[in-house]
């Protein structure tokens, strides 16, 4: 169980990490003709794809879901040096062909919130991507608020990957706080705020004293630049209001 | 008990190794014996500012590798019996550092001196970290510019973390103080540079000294005699009176150590 191994040994601080694969369409089985068209691409460019971390997308494909099939999918990619590692747009029985062969089901296209925030809520969902579940992500359930009472000084990063994010005190110019949930900052906020990373609309910050570099809410980001002049600098929030950040006073 | 002070800043040109010096004097001339090592591997230069260039034989490097004993490479001041200086190697890079042969020469010299200063590069990787990694206390000294003072504000971070007492973990942090260096009180009344205040507010750490912004400064190091020295520099008396800071005392801190020019000067306006 390749795939599973590295996902059960429990590290003592768990990160979200994101990183660019390349996806390869499959539209048809993936017989000599897929393979002469592969190779032939391969050669226009062959320092290109060697060793990418390759996805094989199989919206097209619904055919191809024999365990054998996708074992030998797979050799024949490593074989042309392609690392491929996983599949994605797969069919239950494709996922499971998959897992035997050892490539993990990955959820499709980039605005699909990540796997587990939406399983910490329905647990028994997606049963069938089960063979992904890393077995900390049930800890991962209760919100950790972290409170930080120095000053934040430029270059540090604090990440509160749980829950909302408290600073007593200064965040400088150069320093980034990011916060699954809420960020509150008694102090002035010079750096980069980032509410709500996993997707949190309702995710605010909040601080006395308003400079920022930039503030973002589930990815919604502006920065002091097009913030405009005309907003409130003293005890504020910045939230969401559809897809506009707003900083409103609190007085 | 002995302390390990570094002096330090992030950023380059702000006068690390001019303080260095002039506070390491300040501690000597107060009866403290004290020594004070260069960590800029490959670019010796506190051995010129203390005038004792033409008297290296070993270095820094040479007691880490074990190519000489300690006593060889420090080399006495000759104004001062108090002061000692450890040049560092001008023809190695800074790789040649590591940190057990920098805890083991602070060890061997904690036993002898009162106040050992750590002259930082700047910058922030190896020669710096080692710098500040056994460090007790920290001198930070800053510009009253805002590049100078975000640099300053990334070391302070560093200081809490990166440091032998943060990555212990215990009660002791390291102390970290401020000195700005190169201050104009008149540049500054204009906005042209940034205020003690504001400075202060961004850094939110204790101020030791503000010395001014002097001619005599440049021309001491050129001389290779410790700004604080020359009796006649408002810049000498800044640092004095920052160095009584660092001892413990208390020192009221005036602001504009620099306004003390006669009628004529002011008619005349700045001459530097």
């Amino acid at each position: 169980m390749p795939t599973q191994k590295v996902a059960t040994v429990k590290p003592v601080q768990i990160r979200g990490r994101f990183f660019t694969a390349v996806a390869l369409h499959l539209s048809g089985p993936a017989d000599r003709d897929f393979l002469a068209a592969l190779d032939a691409k391969l050669h226009q460019t062959p320092l290109f794809f060697e060793n990418a971390p390759l996805v094989i997308d199989l919206e097209h494909a619904q055919g191809l879901d024999g365990e054998r099939e996708m074992v030998a999918l797979a050799s024949e990619m490593r074989s042309r040096r392609l690392s491929v590692f996983g599949i994605q747009n797969g069919s239950p029985a494709q996922v499971a062909a998959a897992a035997k062969a050892g490539l993990i089901a990955l959820p499709g296209g980039r605005n699909v919130p990540l796997d587990r925030v939406t399983r910490t809520e329905r647990p028994s969902a997606n049963a069938a991507a089960a063979a992904t579940t890393p077995e900390v992500e049930k800890e991962a359930a209760q919100p950790i608020t972290r409170t930080i009472t120095q000053p934040i000084r430029s270059g540090q990063t604090v990440f509160a990957d749980r829950g909302d994010l408290i600073v007593l005190g200064p965040v400088s110019s150069g320093a980034e706080i990011i916060a699954a949930g809420n960020i509150h900052v008694y102090g002035r906020l010079r750096g980069r705020a980032l509410a709500g990373v996993n997707g949190d609309t309702s995710a605010r910050i909040f601080c006395h004293s308003l400079d920022a570099e930039l503030l973002a809410i589930a990815g919604l980001y502006r920065t002091s630049e097009n913030l405009g002049a005309d907003i409130p600098r003293e005890h504020v929030q910045v939230c969401l209001e559809g897809e506009k950040l707003r900083v409103l006073s609190l007085k | 008990m002995s302390k390990v002070i570094v002096v330090t800043s992030g950023k380059g040109g702000v006068g690390k190794t001019t303080s260095s010096a002039a506070i390491s004097a300040g501690l000597a001339m107060r009866g403290h014996k004290t020594v004070v090592i260069d960590f800029d591997v490959g670019l010796r230069n506190l051995d010129m500012i203390m005038g004792c260039e033409r008297r290296v034989v070993f270095d820094f490097i040479n007691v880490i590798q074990g190519d000489a004993k300690l006593k060889q490479a420090l080399i006495k001041d000759r104004r001062l019996e108090n002061l000692f200086v450890l040049p560092t190697s001008q023809t190695r890079d800074k790789d040649a550092l590591t940190k057990e042969g920098v805890k083991a020469v602070l060890d061997e010299l904690r036993e002898e001196f009162e106040y050992i200063i750590c002259d930082s590069p700047a910058g922030i990787e190896r020669g710096a970290h080692l710098a500040m990694y056994y460090a007790d206390e920290a001198v930070v000294v800053t510009n009253p510019e805002v590049s100078s003072v975000r640099d300053s504000d990334r070391v302070l971070g560093l200081l809490n973390s990166k440091t032998y007492h943060a990555e212990k973990g215990g009660e002791r942090s390291v102390k970290a103080q401020l000195l700005l260096t190169r201050f104009d009180p008149q540049r500054s009344a204009n906005g042209e540079m940034m205020s003690v205040e504001d400075v202060l507010e961004i850094l939110a750490i204790p101020l030791i000294g503000i010395i001014p912004e002097s001619t005599t400064v440049l021309k001491a190091s050129n001389l290779g005699m410790p700004v604080v020295m020359d009796d006649k520099s408002p810049a000498a008396k800044a640092y004095e009176d920052a160095v009584g800071r660092l001892v413990g005392e208390q020192i009221e801190l005036r602001v504009n150590p620099a306004e003390r020019r006669g009628f004529l000067q002011r008619l005349l306006g700045r001459t530097a």
